[in-house]
């Protein structure tokens, strides 16, 4: 081989190595970014549950961005690999951990504030303390990140939906992911993704929305605020529970129940 | 989603779409000179070695033509943000790679650095956030010459140039084992190499045949392909 034509693709290997290693190390990266956001988004579904009033859940929320500062201080070490147009070489493995951030942040945001985290306050979260940003936020992330946000609140809606003031909450929550729903369908044309992202909110949609329609229906029979409504059934459940562990604690009733495995 | 914040993002995706359709208009033009090009260069099939060099000489004006489409396409691209949008004409370089690696060997014998290349095709040091000759590109240009040549190797012996398929070998091998220099992971780039080794049997195939049956005068000079 001549020389020089050895040096050139000596010159290559380097430059390809230093591509696929990069890459490995943010694909890693990013996988424990999507991690981490995970289980914060379990974590605020946990602690939102339990929530009992506003100020309840502003803490929840406020343990979630906690948990979140990990994911930032990870943003921070991968800058120097995505400096400048490096971003855009690596942005498709950037781009799965950096939407599932964006879902967790926008889960903790709507807990304290009600309200769909802003394009701007996700990008604030994404830079250094001298306010120069990491790495340039693509709609396209932001908009895929909070249309998961959906799914969440589905979930949030629809398991608290037992717990006091939980019917109150499914309709405004209701309204809110409809509200996204029909702001996100225009930016559909521009950013193709967002269309299956669409599908599963709408899904996740009627689903809040035949809850709603349970709790409109059933208060609509008695003439009461929905806090005494709440009253009434928490007592019938401690109440039950109560006698629950009667007949767990009586003989003849278990033996009964034992008889046909005999 | 407040009004203002809602419409702050549709214009920013208006914009978006705004420079990849004009992105697009390029690459349409790039594409039609690359094609001109490689149709030109195809006639090197069906012409005898010696008239070669002034068929390359006719696709050289449009194949220096691309600079210009270049050109445009830079001014379009905003800072930083080449490898956003190269993936849109990354087919069309590839191929205006593949023309000039193939016009340097057919006129001079040697492989053509990436640099004159680049230099070739008028991309400029300072578009290096817009606008570069990417290694993979580059190389992706390279293996397209090696398929091709390994039809000529072929297409010689038709016209009865038997020395052609021995130059060719000497050259593709020397460019095969700096291929096996590089680590390449199971990417297009990979694949796109395992093909080589097809076009290097068919080559070998060639120089068998035409070795074998004395096509070839024992004092014909086959040099080494690359004088540097």
């Amino acid at each position: 081989m001549s020389s020089s034509i050895y040096d050139h693709f000596l010159f290559f290997r380097e430059s390809l190595d230093d591509y696929h290693d990069r890459r490995e190390k943010l694909i890693k990266a990013s996988r424990d970014i999507t991690n981490i956001s995970k289980k914060t988004i379990f974590l605020l579904h946990r602690l939102a549950l339990e929530a009992k009033d506003a100020s309840a859940r502003i803490s929840a929320s406020q343990a979630g961005l906690k948990k979140l500062h990990e994911v930032q201080k990870m943003y921070a070490d991968m800058k120097d690999d995505l400096v400048g147009d490096q971003f855009w070489r690596y942005q498709r493995q950037v781009s799965p951990g950096l939407q599932e951030y964006i879902e967790a942040l926008s889960f903790a945001h709507f807990l304290e504030n009600g309200k769909l985290v802003t394009y701007e306050q996700v990008q604030a979260t994404l830079c250094g303390a001298d306010g120069v940003a990491y790495f340039p936020l693509t709609i396209s992330d932001y908009l895929l990140g909070v249309s998961d946000l959906t799914g969440e609140l589905m979930r949030f809606a629809i398991s608290g939906f037992g717990k006091p003031g939980g019917r109150s909450r499914a309709l405004e929550t209701c309204n809110f992911v409809r509200n996204c729903k029909s702001d996100f369908e225009s930016f559909t044309p521009h950013v193709w993704e967002l269309h299956k992202k669409q599908a599963v909110t709408a899904q996740s949609l009627s689903k809040i929305e035949d809850a709603a329609y349970t709790a409109v229906v059933r208060t609509s029979e008695y003439d009461l605020p929905p806090e005494m409504l709440d009253d009434i059934v928490n007592q019938t459940v401690l109440s039950y529970n109560r006698n629950d562990r009667k007949i767990e604690r009586g003989d003849d009733n278990g033996e009964e129940f034992n008889e046909p495995f005999h | 989603m407040d009004p203002q914040t809602f419409e702050n993002l549709n214009q920013m995706l208006d914009h978006e779409s705004n420079i990849r359709e004009k992105i697009r208009e390029q690459v349409n033009e790039f594409d039609k000179k690359t094609r001109t090009v490689v149709g030109i260069l195809s006639k090197i099939h069906s012409t005898h070695s010696e008239s070669i060099p002034s068929l390359i000489e006719t696709a050289r004006p449009v194949l220096h033509s691309c600079s210009e489409t270049i050109a445009d396409l830079v001014s379009l691209i905003p800072p930083n943000q080449f490898w956003r949008w190269k993936d849109m004409w990354c087919n069309s370089l590839r191929t205006a790679v593949f023309a000039a690696a193939l016009s340097e060997y057919l006129t001079k014998g040697t492989l053509i650095s990436l640099e004159s290349t680049s230099n070739m095709l008028g991309i400029q040091e300072k578009w290096k956030d817009r606008v570069h000759l990417a290694v993979e590109d580059y190389l992706h240009g390279l293996i397209t010459m090696v398929n091709e040549l390994s039809r000529l190797a072929v297409n010689a012996v038709i016209l009865g140039d038997f020395e052609q398929p021995l130059k060719i070998s000497a050259f593709v091998k020397e460019l095969f084992s700096g291929f096996s220099v590089l680590n390449l992971k199971n990417d297009t780039l990979r694949r796109r190499f395992d093909s080589l080794k097809y076009d290097m049997k068919k080559i070998e195939e060639v120089v068998y045949d035409v070795s074998l049956r004395k096509l070839v005068s024992k004092d014909s000079p086959v040099k080494p392909t690359s004088s540097e």
